[in-house]
C-alpha cells in the first residue's frame, strides 16, 4: 500500500510540477526573451501580441458595455488590474479567434486587428483598430526591453479604460466581431490551413466592413523594437 | 502661486484625456500632496463655475464606519455622486478631500491604481518626498540589509501593570505624541463647508466637515489617515522602499503596511479595517509614556481616536503583538485583528516564498524546460497504465524492472564442438549446450564467440557426448570455409 501511496504522489506531484512550470513560462515569457537559446523571436513578439490582445479586448467589453458588467473579474495583468470576462464561451472565443491571428502576426502579415461593435441590424457602430507592424529585423537587444514594452502596454490599457470620454455611448443590444485586415493575400493560406477545427474564417461582408462617415479618435501608440502599434477608434457619426 | 498651474491641470485633463490624480500631480509638478489636493480642488471649482465639458471627481473620505454594531475606521474612495451618501453614513467623518479628476466617468478603481503605478515608479527611491507624513526616527535600511517585514526590532517586553491598565488617559495622551513635522494640523477650511479659499502653504490637513467633541485629537487623527491613505498608495507602489517611509505616526506606517499585506490586489483602496485596534496591539510593548496599553475593546472602540496619534511607535513584530495580546483580551475585535495580523505574516510569507520558488525554477524553466517537458509525459503515461489494479501491475513492473536490465539466463543453445577422438580424428561435432547470456548480448550468440567459450567449456564433457551424437555436417563457423548453413545460422 505504501508503495502505492508513494507512487501516485509521485505521479500528481510530477504533474503540478508540469502545470507550474508551464503556467511560470506562460506567464513570464518576459523572462524567458532575456535568455537567447534558439528561441523563435517572430513567435515571443506574436504571444506578447496576442496575451496583449486578449485582454484588450475584454476591457473594450467591459468600457463599452457590450456585456453587463457582472460577468467580469478583476485580474491582473501587466502589474495592474484589468476586468477579464468569465463567461466560458466568451472566452473561448476569443482565445480561438486570437490563436488564428497568432500565426498571421508571426509572419508579420497581420496589417490590422479590429474590434468591432455593431448594433443589433449588423452595422458597425464602432471600431477599435489595432494598426500592427514589426520591424523587419526583429532583435531583442536589451535586458529592459520587455519590462519598456510593459509599460507602454500598460498606457494603452489606461487609454482603453478611460476612452468612453471621447465616445458616444452605444446603442443598446450590441455585438461585437473581431476583423483582421491581412497584407496581400495571406488568408489564402488561412482558408487552407484550417487553425481550430470548427471555427472557421470568412471573409468579411461589406456591409460589416463599411461604415458610413467615420470620425476618427485617436488613442495612443507606442514605439518599441519589437513591435509598432496604433490604437484608434473609428465611430459612425450616428449612433442610434 | 499663480494660476499657471490651473493651465497645466486642464491640459491634462482635457487635452491628453488622462486621470489626474493627487499624488501623480504632485510627483509630476514637483509639490507637496497638500498642494496638490488644493490645486485640484480649485481647479473643480473653477471649471464647474465655467461649467465647459463634464468633468467627474473622485474623492477620499475617511472616517468612523459602524457596520453591525462593529466600529471601523474606513478610508475609501467615492464617486462624486456617492460622496454625500457615504459621508451621511459614517459616524465620523474625518477628512475628505479631491482624489482624482478626469473627464471620463470611471467603471471601476482600476485605472486609478494604474496611473500611480507609473509614475510611483519612476520616483521609486524618493515617492514619498512629498508626503505629509513624516518622522525623523525612519531610516531607510542600508541595501544590504535585507531583513524581511515581519523581523521585530528590539522592544522591552511590556510590562504588564502597564498592559492590564483599564484606565485611560484620553487628553493626557496627546501632550505625549509628538508628530514630528508636519502634525498640528489646522484644518484648512474645507471645500464643501464653506468658500474661503484654502492657504495654500499651510501644512495642515483635511477638512473637518462636522464638529467633533475633541478637536485637537480629530485633528491628529484626520493627519493620520489622511497621509495614511497616501502611505498606503506609496506602499502599493514600492514595498522595497517600506522601511524609507517616514511617518508621522510609526503605528500608520505599520497598520498600513499591515494592509497593505493583507490586500494583495493593490487597488482595493476601500479599506474597512480597524487601525485603531491594530495599532493598541502595535504600540503595546512600548516605550514608557504610554500608559493605556490595553484598555477593553469597547474602551478602544470609544477612545479611538484619541489612541490614536497617542503612540509614536516603532514598527512592531505582528507577532510578538499576537502572543502578547493572548494573555491580554479574548474580545471578537481583538481575535479579528489578530486574524488580521496573522494573514498579512502569512501572505507575506507566501509571497517570498513564490518569490523565492520563482527565482530556483526560472533558471531552471528557462535551460530545461523542453527537456523537462518532454521527459515527464513519457513517464507519466507510464505511470498512467496501472491504474485499476495498481498492486499487480505494481508488482509486475517491479519483477520486470530487474529482467530489463541485465537478464543472465541459461538456455540451451546449438554448438559444434571440435575435438580429438580415440582414433586420432578430430571431430566436430554438433550438441546443445546449456549456456549463460544477459539481454544485451545478442540473442542469438554467434557462433564464433560461441566455440572459443564451448571448447574451453565442453573440453570436460568430450567423453560423455562424444559417443551418442552422430558427426555433424561441418558447420564451422569458426574456419573461414562458407558453407550454405552458414547463411541460415546467424540471424
Amino acid at each position: 500500500m505504501l508503495n502505492i501511496s508513494l507512487l501516485i504522489l509521485n505521479f500528481t506531484m510530477k504533474i503540478k510540477r508540469y502545470l507550474y512550470i508551464y503556467s511560470l513560462t506562460t506567464s513570464c515569457k518576459f523572462y524567458r526573451l532575456s535568455i537567447a537559446q534558439d528561441l523563435n523571436f517572430g513567435q515571443v513578439v506574436a504571444d506578447i501580441l496576442c496575451e496583449f490582445l486578449e485582454v484588450a479586448i475584454h476591457l473594450i467589453l467591459y468600457v463599452r458595455e457590450v456585456y453587463p458588467s457582472g460577468i467580469f473579474q478583476k485580474k491582473k495583468k501587466y502589474n495592474v488590474p484589468v476586468q477579464m470576462s468569465c463567461h466560458p464561451e466568451l472566452n473561448q472565443y476569443i482565445q480561438d479567434t486570437l490563436q488564428c491571428v497568432k500565426p498571421l502576426i508571426e509572419k508579420n502579415d497581420a496589417e490590422k486587428v479590429a474590434v468591432v461593435i455593431m448594433d443589433k441590424e449588423h452595422h458597425p457602430v464602432e471600431r477599435f483598430v489595432f494598426e500592427i507592424s514589426q520591424p523587419p529585423l526583429l532583435s531583442i537587444s536589451s535586458d529592459t526591453l520587455l519590462s519598456h514594452v510593459e509599460q507602454l502596454l500598460r498606457a494603452f490599457i489606461l487609454k482603453i479604460s478611460v476612452c468612453d470620454a471621447v465616445l458616444n455611448s452605444n446603442p443598446p443590444g450590441c455585438s461585437f466581431t473581431v476583423l483582421v485586415h491581412t497584407r496581400e493575400a495571406a488568408t489564402r493560406n488561412m482558408e487552407k490551413v484550417q487553425v481550430i477545427k470548427d471555427f472557421p474564417w470568412i471573409v468579411a461582408d461589406e456591409q460589416e466592413v463599411h461604415m458610413p462617415e467615420p470620425r476618427l479618435i485617436p488613442l495612443k501608440t507606442m514605439t518599441s523594437e519589437i513591435v509598432k502599434m496604433q490604437l484608434y477608434v473609428e465611430e459612425r457619426a450616428q449612433k442610434t | 502661486m499663480d494660476e499657471l498651474y490651473l493651465d497645466n491641470i486642464d491640459e491634462y485633463v482635457n487635452d491628453h484625456n488622462k486621470i489626474v490624480t493627487y499624488k501623480w500631480l504632485s510627483l509630476t509638478l514637483g509639490v507637496h500632496v497638500n498642494t496638490a489636493k488644493q490645486m485640484l480642488f480649485h481647479y473643480l471649482d473653477h471649471k464647474r463655475k465655467e461649467s465647459s465639458a463634464p468633468l467627474h471627481a473622485t474623492y477620499l473620505v475617511t472616517g468612523k464606519w459602524v457596520e453591525n454594531g462593529n466600529t471601523s475606521h474606513k478610508v475609501t474612495v467615492v464617486r462624486e455622486e456617492q460622496l454625500e451618501d457615504v459621508k451621511s453614513k459614517m459616524s465620523l467623518t474625518v477628512s475628505v478631500h479631491v482624489y482624482s479628476v478626469q473627464k471620463a466617468s470611471l467603471k471601476d478603481s482600476g485605472p486609478l491604481y494604474s496611473v500611480d503605478y507609473d509614475a510611483v515608479k519612476d520616483n521609486l527611491n524618493s515617492c514619498s518626498r512629498y508626503s505629509a507624513i513624516k518622522c525623523a526616527d525612519a531610516v531607510p535600511f542600508a541595501p544590504g540589509d535585507t531583513r524581511p517585514a515581519g523581523d521585530s526590532l528590539q522592544f522591552p517586553p511590556p510590562d504588564p501593570n502597564q498592559i492590564r491598565a483599564p484606565s485611560f488617559d484620553g487628553p493626557g495622551n496627546q501632550t505625549t505624541s509628538k508628530p514630528a513635522a508636519k502634525p498640528q494640523p489646522k484644518g484648512i477650511m474645507g471645500m464643501f463647508a464653506s468658500k474661503a479659499a484654502p492657504k495654500k502653504q499651510e501644512p495642515g490637513k483635511e477638512i473637518k466637515v462636522e464638529q467633533k467633541e475633541d478637536t485637537t485629537t480629530a485633528d491628529v487623527s484626520k493627519s493620520k489617515s489622511a497621509s495614511k491613505s497616501s502611505t498606503m498608495s506609496n506602499f502599493f507602489g514600492s514595498q522595497a522602499t517600506k522601511r524609507a517611509e517616514k511617518t508621522v505616526k510609526e503605528e500608520e506606517t505599520s497598520s498600513s503596511s499591515v494592509k497593505d499585506k493583507s490586500e494583495s490586489s493593490p487597488p482595493a483602496k476601500k479599506l474597512k479595517e480597524t487601525p485603531n485596534e491594530e495599532k493598541v496591539k502595535e504600540t503595546q510593548p512600548k516605550e514608557v509614556k504610554v500608559k493605556e496599553t490595553q484598555p477593553k475593546e469597547e474602551k478602544v472602540k470609544e477612545t479611538q481616536p484619541k489612541e490614536e496619534k497617542v503612540k509614536e511607535t516603532q514598527p512592531k513584530e505582528a507577532k510578538v503583538k499576537v502572543t502578547k495580546e493572548a494573555k491580554v483580551k479574548e474580545a471578537k475585535p481583538n481575535a479579528r485583528s489578530k486574524s488580521k495580523r496573522k494573514e498579512p505574516s502569512d501572505s507575506e510569507e507566501d509571497k517570498m516564498e513564490t518569490k523565492k520558488r520563482r527565482r530556483i525554477k526560472k533558471p531552471q524553466s528557462d535551460s530545461s524546460d523542453d527537456d523537462d517537458v518532454i521527459p515527464d509525459s513519457p513517464k507519466q503515461q507510464e505511470m498512467r497504465k496501472p491504474p485499476p489494479t495498481p498492486e499487480r501491475l505494481l508488482k509486475e513492473k517491479i519483477v520486470s524492472q530487474p529482467n530489463e536490465c541485465k537478464r543472465r539466463k541459461r538456455r540451451r543453445v546449438m554448438k559444434s564442438r571440435t575435438f580429438m577422438d580415440e582414433e586420432g580424428c578430430i571431430v566436430t561435432e554438433k550438441g546443445y549446450e546449456s549456456e549463460s547470456y544477459s539481454d544485451s548480448e545478442d540473442h542469438v550468440p554467434s557462433a564464433k564467440a560461441s566455440n572459443v567459450p564451448a571448447r574451453a567449456a565442453t573440453g570436460k564433457r568430450e567423453d560423455e557426448k562424444k559417443s551418442k551424437k552422430k558427426i555433424s555436417p561441418p558447420a564451422n563457423k569458426g574456419t573461414k570455409q562458407a558453407s550454405i548453413m552458414g547463411f541460415f545460422q546467424k540471424k
